[in-house]
C-alpha cells in the first residue's frame, strides 16, 4: 500500500509535484498516468526515499521509505533501466544490489533466469540492449520478491517484441496478485494492463479512477444516429436535452443514450437507418483529462484529440 | 517465459531473512561494486606504478649526472619523488570511486536498497578509505626500496627502513597518500562530477605551487602555508627538512585535518539529505 498525502515538491522556482493526494490500491494494476513532465517520475522518486517532499509525506505499508528496514523485501522499483556500469557483468550488477539488500546471493541466478537473461548472465553490461537493460531492470526490482512493484515508463523506447514481453510479464505479475504502479504518458500502454488510473497533469491530480469510467465519463461518447427524416429529428432530440452536430449525413448525438433517443424516434414514427453508441477511445479520454495541464503545448497540439 | 512463477520457492526463506542491512553487507556491497571494475584495478595499479617508475627514472637519471654529492643530499626523500604523481592518479580514482555513480545513476539503485545513507556514506567512505591506503604504503614502500636500490647501484649514499626518520617519513607519506585522494572523493560527492572532482582537488593540492611564486611573500606566509598541502608536508617532512609553512608538524597535522573533517563534514551532510 503506498499513500501519497498532500505532498508538494518544489525544485527552486518550478513546482513539480502540487498538493497531491493519492493511495494506490492493494493487488491490482494500477496506471499512473500524465503528459511527460506532470511529475510521475518525481512522485516515484519520492516513494522510494530518493527526493524529500517540500511538504507531505509518503508512506509505504505505512511507514516512510527510509525507515523500512529490509526495503527490497516490500517494494521493488524500475525507474532508468540504464543506471548501471557498463563494466559490470549482468550477475555482478544483480551482485551488488542484493548483497546491499541483504538479499541471499542465490537469489541473482533465480530472478535471471526469470526475465530470461540466464544465458547473458556473465557477460558485461556495456553490450547490452535497451530491452536487456529492462529485463535486469526488473530482475533487480524482483530480488527481494517484494508484494510491491513500481516501473516508470517501462516500455519507453523499446521494439514491439520487447513492448509485448514486458506487457505479458506484467500480466503474470499482475496475476499473482502484487500490488504494481505503472507510469507511462501513453494511455494505451494501460488499456491493456491497468484496472485503476491515477492521472496527474502539472503536479495536480486528475483523475483517481477504474479505467472503465474514464471512458464513460468522457465528453467524446456519442451516440451516430442516421435517419431519412433527421431534419424532423434533430428538434425532438434537442427538445429531449440532446446536442446534436451533423456530420456527413449522420448526426452525432451527444447528452442522451441510444435507448432515449430510440425511444424518441419511435414516438413520432420517424425511421432510424443507424443508431449506434460511440464510447471514446481511453486515448481520447485522457487526452481530453490533460488537455490545458501539458508543460509545453504546441499550437496544433488540440487537433490530436 | 509466461508460464513462469514469479515467486521462488526461496520465498518464504527470503521473507524469513528479512532483516535491516548490517553496515558489512553495505561494505561488502560497495566492495564488490568497486572492486570488479577494470576501471578500480587500473587506476590504482597506474597510480602505483607511476610513482615506482618516476622514481626509478629520478634516481637513475641522478645517478648518471652526478659525482660529488652535498651533505644534505637525502636518500629517502630522493626516492620519495615519485608520490606527488601516484597522487594525481589515486586522486582521481577517489572521485571516480563515488561521481561513477551519480554519472550512471546507480546511486539510486544503492540508495533504494539501503535507504540507511549515513551508513552508506561512511562505508563508501572506508572502502575507499582503505583501498587507498594500501595502494599508498605498498607504493611508498616500493618506491623507497627501488629507489635505495638504484642509487645503491650508483655508488650513492642509501637509507635503510630501520632508521627511524627513513621510516617516519616512508611510512607517513604512504599514510597520507589517501588525503588528498580522499578530499577528492568528498567533492565528487559534493559536485556529483568528476571533472569537477578532479579539478578541485587538485586544484587545492597544487595552488601553493602555481601561485606561490606569484603573490606576496607576506601573502603565501599567512594565506597560502593555510592550505592543506602545506599541513601535509610539514607533518611528513619537516621534521627531516627544513619546513617552509610551520615550524612544527603538530600545526600541520591541525592544519590538514581541519580542511579533511570540513570538507568530508560538508560531502557528508550533502549525502545524506539532499535529494539523490
Amino acid at each position: 500500500m503506498i499513500e501519497v498525502n498532500d505532498v508538494t515538491k518544489r525544485y527552486g522556482e518550478t513546482l513539480a509535484v502540487d498538493h497531491l493526494s493519492f493511495a494506490v490500491k492493494p493487488g491490482i494494476v494500477t496506471g499512473f498516468l500524465g503528459p511527460n513532465g506532470a511529475g510521475k517520475t518525481t512522485t516515484m522518486r519520492m516513494i522510494l526515499g530518493l527526493d524529500n517532499p517540500s511538504s507531505g509525506t509518503v508512506t509505504v505499508n505505512g511507514r516512510c521509505y527510509r525507515d523500512i528496514g529490509a526495503p527490497m523485501h516490500q517494494i521493488g522499483a524500475l525507474l532508468d533501466a540504464k543506471a548501471a556500469n557498463g563494466g559490470h557483468t549482468a550477475r555482478q550488477h544483480l551482485g551488488w544490489i542484493a548483497r546491499a539488500g541483504g538479499i541471499p546471493a542465490g537469489r541473482v541466478d533465480e530472478v535471471l533466469e526469470l526475465v530470461g537473461l540466464a544465458d547473458v548472465a556473465g557477460r558485461r553490461l556495456g553490450g547490452f540492449s535497451l530491452g536487456m537493460y529492462q529485463r535486469l531492470g526488473i530482475a533487480a526490482a524482483l530480488l527481494g520478491d517484494p508484494e510491491t512493484l513500481i516501473f516508470d515508463e517501462p516500455v519507453n523506447g523499446l521494439d514491439p517484441e520487447g513492448i509485448r514481453w514486458i506487457r505479458n510479464f506484467l500480466q503474470c505479475l499482475a496475476s499473482e496478485g502484487r500490488t504494481i504502479l505503472l507510469s507511462s504518458h501513453l494511455m494505451s500502454e494501460m488499456e491493456a494492463t491497468a484496472d485503476h488510473v491515477i492521472v496527474i497533469g502539472r503536479g495536480r491530480l486528475i483523475a483517481n479512477t477504474s479505467i472503465a469510467a474514464v471512458t464513460q465519463q468522457s465528453a467524446s461518447n456519442h451516440v451516430r444516429v442516421v435517419s431519412p427524416r433527421s431534419a424532423d429529428l434533430v428538434p425532438l432530440l434537442e427538445r429531449a436535452g440532446a446536442t446534436v452536430n451533423a456530420e456527413d449525413g449522420a448526426l452525432i448525438v451527444t447528452g442522451i443514450e441510444a435507448p432515449a433517443i430510440g425511444k424518441v424516434a419511435a414516438g413520432h414514427g420517424l425511421e432510424l437507418h443507424e443508431l449506434s453508441p460511440r464510447r471514446a477511445s481511453l486515448e481520447a479520454a485522457f487526452m481530453e483529462l490533460t488537455q490545458g495541464s501539458q508543460q509545453y503545448q504546441g499550437v496544433l497540439s488540440s487537433s490530436a484529440a | 517465459m509466461t508460464t513462469a512463477t514469479i515467486s521462488s520457492n526461496s520465498k518464504i526463506a527470503t521473507r524469513a531473512a528479512t532483516r535491516r542491512t548490517g553496515f558489512i553487507d553495505i561494505l561488502a556491497s560497495e566492495w564488490s561494486k568497486l572492486a570488479t571494475l577494470r576501471a578500480t584495478q587500473l587506476t590504482l595499479g597506474l597510480g602505483f606504478l607511476l610513482s615506482v617508475a618516476t622514481t626509478a627514472i629520478a634516481c637513475i637519471a641522478l645517478g648518471t649526472t652526478q659525482d660529488d654529492w652535498s651533505p644534505d643530499f637525502s636518500p629517502v626523500t630522493t626516492s620519495m619523488i615519485g608520490v606527488a604523481f601516484g597522487v594525481i592518479v589515486f586522486t582521481v580514482f577517489g572521485v571516480m570511486a563515488v561521481s561513477r555513480e551519480y554519472a550512471s545513476g546507480t546511486i539510486r539503485l544503492t540508495l533504494t536498497a539501503t535507504p540507511a545513507r549515513g551508513r552508506v556514506f561512511l562505508a563508501k567512505f572506508a572502502l575507499v578509505g582503505t583501498m587507498l591506503l594500501v595502494a599508498g604504503l605498498a607504493s611508498t614502500i616500493s618506491m623507497f626500496y627501488a629507489g635505495q636500490a638504484l642509487l645503491g647501484a650508483y655508488g650513492m649514499p642509501t637509507a635503510s627502513l630501520a632508521d627511524p626518520d627513513a621510516a617516519r617519513m616512508v611510512l607517513g607519506l604512504g599514510v597520507a597518500m589517501p588525503f588528498f585522494p580522499l578530499i577528492g572523493f568528498a567533492f565528487g560527492v559534493l559536485f556529483r562530477s568528476t571533472a569537477g572532482g578532479i579539478t578541485t582537488a587538485l586544484g587545492l593540492h597544487w595552488l601553493p605551487q602555481i601561485f606561490g611564486q606569484l603573490v606576496s611573500e607576506s601573502f603565501q606566509e599567512n594565506v597560502l602555508s593555510l592550505l592543506p598541502s602545506n599541513g601535509m608536508d610539514t607533518m611528513t617532512s619537516g621534521h627531516i627538512q627544513h619546513s617552509p609553512a610551520f615550524p612544527d608538524p603538530m600545526v600541520g597535522a591541525v592544519v590538514a585535518a581541519t580542511w579533511f573533517a570540513v570538507i568530508v563534514g560538508a560531502a557528508y551532510l550533502a549525502f545524506v539529505r539532499r535529494d539523490a
